[in-house]
């Protein structure tokens, strides 16, 4: 069974820099991947494990993304694709949900596409059911537990806000990850040396057939016009004192 | 592979490394040395994530990074827990004497267990270990096979390792190393040591009674005893530099943590002259023990001498970090006294690399040796 798992790097620290001209995350150097991203990797090598499977990785980013695609080969992934060019540069969910379904369609026989719930830098949780929809795939998002059953079905146990849910759904199929479904296993010193052997392509647009309309900036219909920090509400507290009758009064008042 | 990519490699092994320690070993640090042990699961956790395995050559099933990387590894970790730096370092070290000295059936033999089994180096006997001359431990030829029997005391993962590389003398007094394991007949454990700090490691005595051990057994040749065990220690010391390197790492963490907390009336201790001088002192012998042992490592992996320097990262780095320990716990008043409080244990975990892999004095003897016959 051919799983992909699709990646994203984050940045290691706390302190997420925004572009003030483009809006958008500064990427910083120094990278790890995104943490919903790993219990995703780690869903995939159990499942591999259990079926013989093959599990790869995708990303699309800058060539730095190269070290979180060693890190999940690392992890015991067998191979990975980094979707990288100039024209890819500037995507919003929608022009990353498209190039990575193409390349999820060239790598062919694909029965499975993790992610992880949602990123931690910018939080959509969008690139998932986007990519499912692109590969017309169904979908089961916040799960929080996955089983394959013998007639080619997954069972996706979701958890959301106010519910849980099980859906079964036919493979192939999408699944976003929830931390809960496990803890993520650390990378190996031998898997570290070893990840460099590992198959790692790099593809562009060229290599994928890309509509150059749908990608990069250019086939972003998000724009991002402000992020920021939304001020912190100031709540009032007033201490009614005195006698209750008093206090009811003075409450009725300023209701 | 290629030196960027290697230099990658070495950067994913420190960052795995860290998530390690954060993760697993500095939240049990206090209670490792509270309950004497590694709490379950721990170790194997540590086996499973092939942390046996940094040092040891792919062909064996490990990782195969180099003495440098292995050594920054082992301060990072230490920075959190010191007692499993120590246990891999005995295990390093070991796995050092049979890739220079060991036949090749003695190494197919053991060290690809070596990913999963920890192994040990036994010179001291209950006469004494600085002395290696004076032991009692003896090998007895007979046909095609050895007999040992004699007794080592604490010895570094002693239960924990199932292999032993033991010093022991022929009948002809040649000092020999001989490979035993913990399965064979004649072979059992003694007392564990209720050391007063690294309460994580284990240390204990093992008993040989009339073991008896096929000639490829023998690691090196007879009369390489004393060799094999001076190359032990300085392959030791490099890693125990970087361990100490590490504990100082954590008390210099704890002192300027706490000197930015803590006020004196209204003024933060690290604004005053006498905390100042303090932390100076603990970090310039964190650094040095740094360079100390990185120099040591670094010639090492370029084939070159490092045994002095070797020497001299243990001995500066031991006598530093109980030293500059005390300056934390000063600095802490009377929490640093408390055993609610990790610096105390700090002194402790690294008082043992005083004596450990040869002592202080027997150290500074082998550099005085070095420097008056340069
Ligand atoms: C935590 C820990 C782990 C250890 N792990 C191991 C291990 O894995 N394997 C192993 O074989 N041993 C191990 N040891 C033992 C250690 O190597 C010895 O404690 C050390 O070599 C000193 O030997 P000793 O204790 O018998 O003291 P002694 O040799 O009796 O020395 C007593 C004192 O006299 C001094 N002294 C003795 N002889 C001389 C001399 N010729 N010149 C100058 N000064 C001298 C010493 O410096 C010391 O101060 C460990 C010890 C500790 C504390």
């Amino acid at each position: 069974m051919k799983i992909v798992v699709c990646i994203k790097q984050v940045p290691s620290t706390n302190d997420v820099k925004i572009d003030p001209q483009t809006h958008n995350l500064v990427r910083s150097a120094d990278g790890v991947i995104n943490p919903f991203d790993k219990n995703a990797i780690e869903a995939a090598l159990k499942l591999r494990d259990q079926t013989n499977g093959e599990v790869i990785l995708l990303s699309m980013g800058p060539e730095s993304y190269r070290e979180s695609l060693l890190e999940g080969l690392a992890m015991g992934a067998d191979s990975a694709y980094l979707l990288s060019s100039r024209a890819l540069g500037g995507a919003d969910t929608l022009a990353t949900g498209y190039p990575l379904s193409q390349a999820i369609q060239k790598i062919g026989d694909v029965e499975l596409v993790l992610f992880g719930r949602q990123s931690v830098d910018a939080d959509t949780g969008q690139v998932g059911p986007i990519v499912a929809e692109y590969l017309n795939v169904p979908q089961v998002t916040f799960a929080e537990a996955i089983d394959l059953t013998e007639d080619h079905h997954l069972i996706g146990k979701r958890r959301l806000d106010a519910a849980e849910q099980e859906v079964e759904v036919e493979l192939p199929a999408a699944v976003t990850v929830r931390s809960e479904m496990n803890q993520p296993r650390y990378a190996t010193p031998r898997q570290i040396q070893k990840s460099f052997e590992k198959p790692l392509t790099v593809w562009t647009e060229q290599d994928l057939d890309l509509d150059p309309e749908r990608i990069g900036l250019a086939g972003s219909p998000t724009q991002v016009t402000q992020v920021y920090a939304p001020a912190a509400a100031k709540k009032r507290v007033t201490m009614l004192t005195g006698t209750p009758e008093h206090a009811v009064q003075e409450l009725l008042q300023s209701l | 592979m290629t030196d960027k990519n290697q230099k990658l490699a070495n950067q994913m092994l420190m960052h795995m490394i860290s998530d390690f320690t954060n993760n697993e070993l500095a939240p049990v640090d206090m209670l490792i040395d509270k309950q004497g042990d590694y709490p379950e699961g721990l170790f194997e956790l540590a086996v499973q994530t092939g942390l046996l395995g940094i040092t040891l050559p792919q062909q064996y099933g490990g990782a195969g990074f180099d003495y440098a990387a292995t050594a920054q590894a082992l301060q990072i970790m230490a920075a959190g827990n010191a007692s499993l730096a120590v246990t891999l370092e005995g295990h390093f070290k070991t796995i050092e004497q049979f890739m220079k000295y060991g036949n090749p059936e003695l190494n197919d033999h053991y060290l690809p267990l070596a990913t999963h089994q920890i192994l040990a180096f036994s010179q001291t006997e209950p006469s004494g270990g600085s002395n290696p001359t004076g032991i009692t431990t003896r090998a007895v030829k007979q046909g095609d096979n050895w007999v040992i029997t004699g007794d080592k005391i604490m010895i570094t993962n002693g239960g924990l390792a199932s292999v032993y590389c033991v010093l022991a003398k022929t009948e002809d007094d040649q000092l020999a190393v001989f490979v035993v394991d913990q399965d064979m007949p004649g072979f059992s454990f003694g007392k564990r040591e209720d050391f007063i700090g690294l309460k994580g490691t284990p240390v204990a005595e093992i008993v040989m009674d009339h073991i008896v051990v096929p000639d490829y057994h023998l690691l090196g040749q007879v009369g390489q005893g004393l060799e094999i065990g001076d190359q032990a220690h300085a392959d030791a010391r490099v890693l125990m530099g970087a361990v100490l390197a590490g504990i100082m790492t954590h008390e210099l963490q704890i002192a300027v943590d706490y000197a930015k907390e803590r006020k004196a009336l209204t003024t933060p201790l690290y604004q005053l002259q006498v905390t100042q001088q303090k932390i100076a002192d603990i970090a310039i012998a964190k650094q040095n023990t740094e360079l100390l042992y990185q120099q040591a490592a670094k010639l090492k992996v370029q084939g070159q001498p490092y045994a002095e320097i070797a020497a001299m990262a243990k001995s500066y780095g031991s006598r530093s970090a109980v030293k500059v320990g005390d300056e934390t716990l000063q600095i802490l008043g009377g929490y640093g006294y408390s055993r609610d409080y990790p610096i105390e244990h700090l002194i402790r975990d690294a008082r043992a690399m005083e004596l450990a892999e040869g002592s202080i004095e027997k150290m500074n003897l082998e550099i005085t040796k070095a420097e008056i016959n340069k």
